[in-house]
């Protein structure tokens, strides 16, 4: 059974833990102990992709208390499967070239102890 | 499914909401003062002893006044020991949620009489403080720890809606410019000015004159909470307590000769994290629980007068009059701009002002939306009176929508 530690410890090593349920094929991101279209307890783990598109987004200029000082910054719903989606923070991006299908890869970084979930606008050659 | 008798309110009270003038009074103090206007409403009068059970929506008395256990506390303030008391927590939508456990309690027989209300103190902290509560209603481990914050996740919703439909923010203006107008009407509510007239207000304070909303709206003085919502597309923080006395169709006719009764309830939960909806410009839960009201009332979109819809951003006064089929999906910014939802347009909505303008102490709103419905149905809403209103919905939600109950109501 998949635990919120498993996806904390996916990020420290740099990827997204992601599960699949093996009787209906739903997945899940990040990863769950059933599936919520389904209900079945048997799921297997699986790197999600890195890349997607931003879905939704905002850029916080009232930040909470632990993020005081960082404002503004941008969150964003990314799309990484067809409906496979996770929230992350945007770096790397101006307020102005920030928009809904926007292309972006996973970043890992490390908030004081904490793994921070980033996204980084995908660079074309 | 439907109710195994009938359910009336009979009596409704509130305090102002507001974010000053409670400054002295604690949750209980406001809770006590809602609850008796709310039995002194009663038409035939009623003593505290036909009261049987108490429910009280409360999001986070915990953290706001380091108060835990505040049903049994507002019933012993209240004089209502020993009958049961329960709290009720479902973020914002803490008291639409004890409202429908209220009208469960008497359709299932156990009581004939209970009161339900809410109450929220939250001006003991600061806006950061404040900031960090409410986002403990969204998912700490996968929103929250990413930097969302709670207006963040409506922009958010802000967002996918304008790329979708087309809606823009200036549609999102007119639903806060008619929120304030109905604020001005409504005496309980936290802000009772129309946005030219605060406009004219800050513009003097500081040498700046504005030609219309939309310039006020558009400068500094309007400033970007989380883009693209502004300072007034928010709901403001608030202080404030709400209560309803329910009974049983039958018990309610000692009580009253103009029962408000409840045609159809309803209630859905979804996903925590606003990024695991199916559909980020939609709230599934409202769609949900609309449906199981409209079938239990056996009336439609069509069939309502009057709605309170939970406007905690403006964005979500929008996506709610589309997913309650009061407009068609992505068209509920088109209606608010041509009028429709104004107190003489074809759907009024949110006529107390809404959580925009009458406050929205969290945990009080729900049970505030029925004092609203109560007073409209039975046409003592004096200037914000809606004509003729016969049929009134309630939309409450906690969070960005992983809660959401729907009442309905009619004369």
């Amino acid at each position: 059974m998949f635990t919120v530690k498993d996806y904390r410890d996916a990020l420290a090593e740099g990827y997204l833990l992601a599960s699949k349920c093996r009787r209906c094929g739903a997945v899940q991101l990040p990863p769950r102990p059933i599936c919520p279209k389904c209900g079945s307890g048997d799921l297997e783990a699986f790197k999600a992709p890195k890349r997607g598109r931003v879905a939704a987004y905002t850029v916080i200029h009232v930040p909470p208390s632990r993020f005081k000082g960082e404002e503004p910054y941008a969150v964003a719903i990314v799309e990484l499967l067809e409906g496979v989606r996770v929230s992350g923070r945007m770096l790397d991006v101006s307020e102005a070239d920030l928009r809904v299908g926007l292309e972006v890869e996973a970043d890992f970084i490390k908030l004081g102890e904490e793994p921070l979930l980033c996204f980084r606008p995908l660079k074309h050659p | 499914m439907g109710l195994q008798r009938g359910v009336a309110i009979i009596g409704a009270g509130m305090t102002r909401f507001h974010h000053k003038i409670h400054a002295d009074k604690t949750g209980r103090d406001l809770f006590v003062e809602a609850a008796l206007e709310a039995m002194a409403s009663v038409d035939n009068g009623i003593e505290l002893g036909d009261i049987e059970a108490l429910f009280i929506g409360n999001f986070s008395s915990d953290s706001f006044e380091h108060q835990g256990h505040v049903a049994a506390l507002m019933a012993d303030w209240l004089g209502l020991t020993p009958r049961a008391a329960t709290r009720i927590e479902a973020a914002c939508g803490s008291s639409g949620a004890a409202l429908n456990i209220g009208v469960m309690a008497i359709a299932s027989g156990l009581y004939d009489v209970v009161m339900v209300g809410g109450v929220e103190k939250m001006r003991t902290l600061t806006t950061e403080e404040v900031t960090d509560v409410l986002a403990m209603a969204s998912d700490e481990v996968y929103e929250a720890a990413v930097g969302f914050t709670f207006p963040g996740l409506y922009a958010a919703m802000a967002t996918a809606h304008f790329h979708r439909y087309g809606s823009t923010w200036e549609q999102l203006c007119a639903v806060s410019i008619k929120n304030h107008h109905n604020g001005s009407l409504n005496p309980k509510a936290q802000f009772q000015e129309e946005v030219i007239d605060i406009a004219r207000r800050l513009g003097e304070r500081r040498g700046m004159t504005f030609r219309d909303e939309m310039e006020f709206l558009r400068s500094p003085l309007n400033p970007v909470v989380a883009y693209p919502l502004r300072l007034f597309d928010c709901c403001p923080i608030s202080d404030g307590a709400a209560a309803v006395i329910m009974a049983s169709e039958e018990a309610a006719r000692r009580f009253t000769d103009t029962p408000i009764y409840v045609r159809g309830i309803g209630q859905a939960s979804d996903a925590m994290a606003l990024h695991d909806r199916e559909d980020l410009t939609t709230i599934r839960a409202t769609r949900l629980a609309a449906q199981q009201a409209y079938r239990m009332a056996g009336l439609g979109p069509e069939d309502i007068d009057v709605a309170d819809v939970h406007d905690c951003f403006t964005i979500a006064e929008v996506v709610a009059t589309e997913d309650l089929g009061f407009f068609p999906k992505g068209e509920g910014g088109k209606a608010a701009e041509e009028g429709r939802t104004s107190l003489e347009g074809d759907k009024p909505i949110n006529p107390d002002g809404g959580l925009k303008a009458k406050g929205h102490p969290v945990g009080a709103t729900g049970a505030a939306m029925a004092y609203e419905m109560f007073k409209q149905l039975r046409g003592e809403a004096d200037k914000r009176q809606v004509p003729d209103a016969e049929v009134g919905l309630i939309h409450n939600v906690g969070a960005s929508g992983a809660t959401v109950v729907v009442q309905i109501y009619g004369r």
